[in-house]
């Protein structure tokens, strides 16, 4: 893993792309030259923007072009994502990264991720790099509601792949989680992001059908880099281990699942 | 100009540290802070044996800030001298290195510090007294007797500079800080994280695993300026500055309210690069206003019509 950089990021797009959900493009060489699928980078806007929330936020790299461009999806949840939501291209961002473990992407097998919300961010990367090196990669896609769904049509441009889309409701693609009706014939990769509940979901699934699974988990961060030791989750062993640096990509192995 | 202060037997070659339990053990941030050109850095906490620290969530944004419940995580005195002290050791030239201290008893704290006294590559101690005392509860740093104690015994053990952190969580630090000093301390540090509770009001249960842990950042400076103002006023000993310092200007406060040196912490987190903005920001200041040394500045607050 190479050493993160601290590095100043001009905002070059923001679109909307679901319901309180943007997809924003930064300039930034010096992170995109080293990021790979699963890491993150802390986006924040720095010590002189003394209204802003305090903390920068971590988000999983969605989308890392040939041109040092890096795509995050930045959905509002709180007073810290309104404000980044808020960004304007021009607009600068103090980006610390590229951050923690990727996923390790096993080269003979198919590989299936599994996104619920805003989960998606990390597949997006995921499912591109996968798409040019030629893997069969298959994306599935879950939200509540149907005005949350992140807009197909990206998904599509950023990756290559057609997004297997899944509803709570039932209001855009097939009503039901991603763990419905899921067609594990070929012994896949499974990949999955997204909240907990859904995480143990996928957990039980992958142990049901004896299939290799990593997670990316979400934990309240401080610093993003492993000094401050507050984003930690419980590990198989029982031990608080840093979703930071140790994560955010695990094996669902290494994980206490309680 | 000249940004040096001579305090604690050293020179360090800026007033500005980075605090304990925001950098680690250094190594973290060494491709982001050119650590060899700051003042120093205080380690995370080092206790006798390894500690597992708290449930999450640890950490929180407050206005202003940040509130963490950690539980003092770390590796304990043996993997400290084994696995993180050598890379100190061995990466540190010119930045000073204090390092902090934490027990649940006095005897604790005297394994700690008997145990590395004789090592290489650090100045001193930072003893964290903002912990519970299993005897009985109290937390040290709040307890007069078991304060002075605790440093009378910690210098009986070592002629190394033993600083003290202070917590805000008493009626007057004066008091404490006259204990310390009485005590044998070489200088203190003001001061540790208030305590501190969020609530998620639609889950109706504490933000934190711990439910209270510690507010640090800018909410906390006009306190930290203040603390650091009383403690000073009645100590000989150095005073090091602590609590929401994001800029030079920041940093200046605690230094005219006779801070000789200062602390940056959750502001890392913000910004790695902040520990070289507060120093740009003092240089700057020193510069327009043709300020020779630091040290002139420390204490140098004038108050009108009392001076």
């Amino acid at each position: 893993m190479t050493a993160p950089v601290r590095a100043w990021g001009r905002v070059l797009e923001r679109r909307k792309a679901a319901a309180d959900t943007f997809w924003i493009e930064v300039d930034c060489p010096s992170i995109a030259e080293h990021a790979r699928p699963g890491q993150f980078v802390m986006l924040g806007t720095g010590l002189s923007d003394v209204a802003a929330p305090f903390l920068p936020r971590p988000f999983s790299i969605g989308a890392r072009e040939a041109d040092g461009r890096l795509g995050f999806l930045v959905r509002v949840f709180g007073a810290g994502t309104r404000r980044l939501s808020a960004v304007a291209p021009g607009d600068d961002l103090l980006m610390l990264g590229p951050l923690g473990q990727p996923f390790s992407l096993p080269a003979e097998r198919s590989i299936v991720c599994l996104a619920g919300g805003v989960g998606l961010a990390p597949f997006l990367f995921v499912g591109a790099e996968a798409r040019s090196d030629g893997r069969e990669v298959r994306i599935v896609y879950g939200e509540r509601t149907g005005d949350r769904v992140f807009d197909p049509e990206l998904i599509r441009r950023i990756t290559g792949v057609e997004p297997d889309l899944r509803t709570e409701d039932g209001s855009l693609g097939r009503r039901g989680l991603v763990i419905d009706d899921l067609d594990l014939d070929d012994r896949p990769q499974l990949l999955a992001c997204g909240p907990d509940p859904m995480l143990r979901a996928c957990n039980d699934l992958a142990l049901r059908h004896d299939l290799p699974l990593q997670v990316s988990v979400e934990e309240h961060m401080g610093c993003g880099v492993g000094t401050c030791q507050g984003c930690v989750v419980l590990s198989a062993e029982g031990e608080w281990i840093k979703s930071c640096t140790e994560g955010p990509v695990f094996d669902a192995r290494e994980l206490a699942w309680i | 100009m000249d940004l040096s202060q001579r305090l604690l037997g050293a020179t360090f070659q800026s007033p500005v540290l980075l605090a304990s339990g925001t950098c680690g053990y250094g190594e973290e941030y060494a491709s982001l802070i050119p650590l060899d050109e700051i003042g120093g850095l205080v380690t995370k906490a080092v206790s006798l044996e390894p500690r597992p620290g708290n449930p999450p969530h640890r950490v929180a944004e407050t206005p202003g800030g940040m509130i963490n419940a950690i539980g003092l995580q770390n590796v304990g005195l043996e993997r400290f001298r084994s696995e993180k002290l050598p890379w100190l050791r061995e990466n540190l030239r010119s930045a000073s290195v204090l390092i902090n201290v934490v027990g649940h008893s006095a005897e604790d704290y005297e394994a700690v510090v008997s145990g590395l006294d004789s090592d290489d590559g650090f100045l001193g101690y930072e003893i964290n007294v903002s912990c519970p005392n299993v005897k009985d509860g109290t937390l040290f740093g709040t307890d007069e007797q078991a304060l002075s104690a605790l440093v009378n015994g910690l210098r009986a053990l070592t002629e190394r500079p033993l600083v003290v952190k202070l917590t805000p969580n008493v009626p007057d630090i004066g008091v404490y800080a006259r204990i310390c000093e009485e005590a044998g301390a070489d200088g203190l540090s003001a001061i540790n994280t208030f305590p501190g509770m969020l609530i998620d009001v639609e889950g109706r249960r504490p933000v934190i695993g711990n439910v209270s842990g510690g507010v640090s950042g800018p909410a906390i400076l006009p306190m930290g300026v203040y603390l650091t103002w009383r403690a000073a006023a009645v100590v000989s000993i150095p005073v090091i500055g602590i609590g929401g310092i994001r800029s030079g200007s920041d940093a200046l406060q605690y230094i005219l309210a006779g801070a000789s040196l200062v602390q940056v912490g959750t502001a890392l987190f913000v910004d790695p690069s902040a520990p070289v903005q507060v120093q740009a920001g003092i240089a700057e200041y020193m510069e327009r206003h043709d300020v020779a040394r630091v040290a002139d500045l420390v204490g140098a607050l004038t108050i009108p019509g009392r001076d």
